[in-house]
């Protein structure tokens, strides 16, 4: 029982850092302009394809295609913000809701036209590892060190370059970087380019793990708003330690009670946060 | 011939007229202070002449050229720089990183370390904490650093919005002397300041704005002779 519990409890763990990147990409995009990006999921399934034509058709590795995924994502983002979100950045929060909820609907749309909606999967296996009395597959296992990478080059990028300062600064102050010479609307552009990229990568990963379509990044979406909620939204590492606590729950919920009630837990959860705790169960204000 | 030029400018918020053309202009080297109630638009010219808001008529032209459509960093970059009301640091981040970010602009990026020591000569408070967040330290201090964010961006014209606003008058003193010390420097300032008195003894030269407009104008120690000014805003 105690192994049982303990291998459930490691596979949510390693599955969690995953949710913690796609949630760091929800969570940064509103820390900088306090827009909620509601195009979030079509982001993270059009992650996931990128892999996995990559694979299929080019043969690339799919550990390897992260790096033309991320790319992608990135261009991605940077169109998405100069097309929709630029005009509506100062308009009430229900605009820019509107503006990325179109841009759900559009890639959504027209990923259904393209990849139908049928389930595909990257065929490729890295068979598994024993540790002990555990076993799990070994994707979990280089999706979480791919996953604490990512973290560690996003918190580098932000506080140990130029371009990385400005989004601090324009996060904190955007009049006053402004004053200082800081192109505030390409630092913008730029912060939602990079919350892009992070669901991207992290739709790649969960791509190596599971099945999906094109509506799988829907659930992923949802699961980063908890975890924003959890970690505090606009803290990247909150959203790290909030992907753990969700991915650990999900992993020892299914242990206790049938596995159609993880989303009831979840989301429970999410509301008794929010409740009590609405700054996150770590963020200081 | 002027660094700064501001010619009629008009500009307000949705519905609300505040300036109804105002003139002004900053001669090379000289510290010129705008005085005047509260609420009657000095803050609101300093805006339009960064670029914050655009204005409803007028122009502003900056090394004699017209910088009117400029966009607020562009202005920053080409050297025009505020120091703004309120201070309006970057209160996560450290004071070593806010002196950073004032020298973003390529042209400020080139002269880093001579202009930090600098601002660490002037304010020697600042180098004994670079470490720590700007948003947890004392008023003074935050001013202290937003004039030195301000010195980083080697400034061409430097405006300063209520200098010394909510402090002690021994810091407010410190911060005047600063102001003295960056005139001896040979730099061009604007300064809008509670404190008229002590505004009008540092500078050269004065603009009195009322209703929108620049209603009296002169070298500072003339005006404060004046016997209008000495009883509006002197309180004499
Ligand atoms: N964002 C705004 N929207 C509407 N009205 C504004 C706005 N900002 C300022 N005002 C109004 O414009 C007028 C001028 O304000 P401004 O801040 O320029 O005055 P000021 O001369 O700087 O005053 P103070 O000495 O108090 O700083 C005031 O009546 C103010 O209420
Ligand atoms: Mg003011």
């Amino acid at each position: 029982m105690l192994d049982q519990l303990i291998s459930s409890l490691t596979d949510g763990l390693l599955l969690g850092f995953v949710y913690g990147v796609a949630a760091m990409g929800l969570t940064l995009i509103w820390g900088v302009m306090s827009v909620i990006n509601l195009a979030h999921g079509p982001i993270i399934a059009l992650g996931m394809f990128g892999a996995y034509l990559l694979f299929t058709h080019l043969g690339v590795n799919p550990y390897l295609a992260m790096a033309p995924v991320a790319g992608a994502g990135l261009i991605v983002g940077l169109v998405i913000y100069v097309i929709a979100v630029h005009r509506v950045i100062n308009a009430p929060h229900l605009s820019s809701l509107l503006a990325t909820f179109a841009v759900n609907m559009i890639i959504i749309g027209v990923g259904t036209a393209v990849f139908s909606t049928s389930p595909q999967n990257i065929d490729y296996s890295l068979g598994s590892v024993e540790v002990g009395f555990l076993t799990f597959p070994a994707s979990r296992l280089v999706g979480a060190v791919g996953a604490i990478l990512v973290t560690a080059c996003l918190y580098l990028f932000l506080y140990f370059t130029r371009p990385g300062k400005a989004i601090r600064a324009v996060a904190n102050n955007r009049m006053a970087s402004e004053l200082m010479g800081i192109p505030s609307s390409r630092v913008l552009a730029l912060s939602f380019g990079l919350g892009a990229m992070m669901a991207a990568v992290a739709g790649g990963l969960i791509a190596t793990f599971f099945p999906f379509t094109i509506l799988s990044g829907g659930p992923y979406e949802l699961k980063s708003f908890v975890i924003c909620v959890l970690g505090g939204l606009g803290h990247p590492l909150g959203a790290l330690v909030g992907g753990l606590l969700l991915g650990g729950l999900e992993g020892l919920i299914p242990t206790f009670m049938p596995v159609s009630w993880v989303p009831v837990v979840e989301f429970g959860l999410f509301v008794l946060v929010l409740l009590v705790r609405p700054s996150g169960l770590f963020g200081a204000k | 011939m002027a660094i700064l030029e501001v010619n009629d400018i008009a500009a307000g918020y949705e519905g609300v007229q505040i300036l109804w053309g105002v003139n002004l202009k900053l001669e090379p080297g000289r510290l010129t202070t705008l005085v005047g109630s509260n609420g009657v638009g000095k803050t609101t010219l300093l805006k339009t002449v960064m670029g914050l808001m655009q204005p409803i008529d007028g122009s502003v032209s900056f090394q004699g050229k017209d910088v009117t459509h400029l966009s607020a960093h562009a202005r920053a970059k080409a050297g025009m720089v505020l120091v703004p009301e309120g201070r309006q640091l970057f209160t996560e981040m450290t004071i070593y990183e806010n002196l950073e970010m004032g020298a973003f602009s390529p042209r400020a990026r080139a002269t880093f370390s001579q202009n930090l020591d600098k601002v660490y000569e002037l304010f020697p408070r600042l180098q004994e904490r670079t470490r720590q967040k700007a948003g947890t330290l004392s008023g003074g201090e935050q001013q202290m650093v937003a004039v030195g964010r301000g010195l980083m961006a080697e400034p061409e014209v430097l405006m300063l919005d209520e200098l010394s606003l909510g402090l002690s008058p021994r810091l407010a003193l410190t911060l005047f002397e600063a102001l003295t010390r960056l005139k001896k420097t040979g730099l061009t300032m604007l300064l809008v300041e509670q404190n008229v008195t002590m505004a009008l003894a540092v500078s050269d030269y004065a603009y009195v704005l009322a209703e929108g407009k620049v209603h009296l104008e002169g070298p500072a120690r003339e005006l404060s002779k004046n016997d209008e000014v000495r009883r509006t805003y002197l309180g004499i």
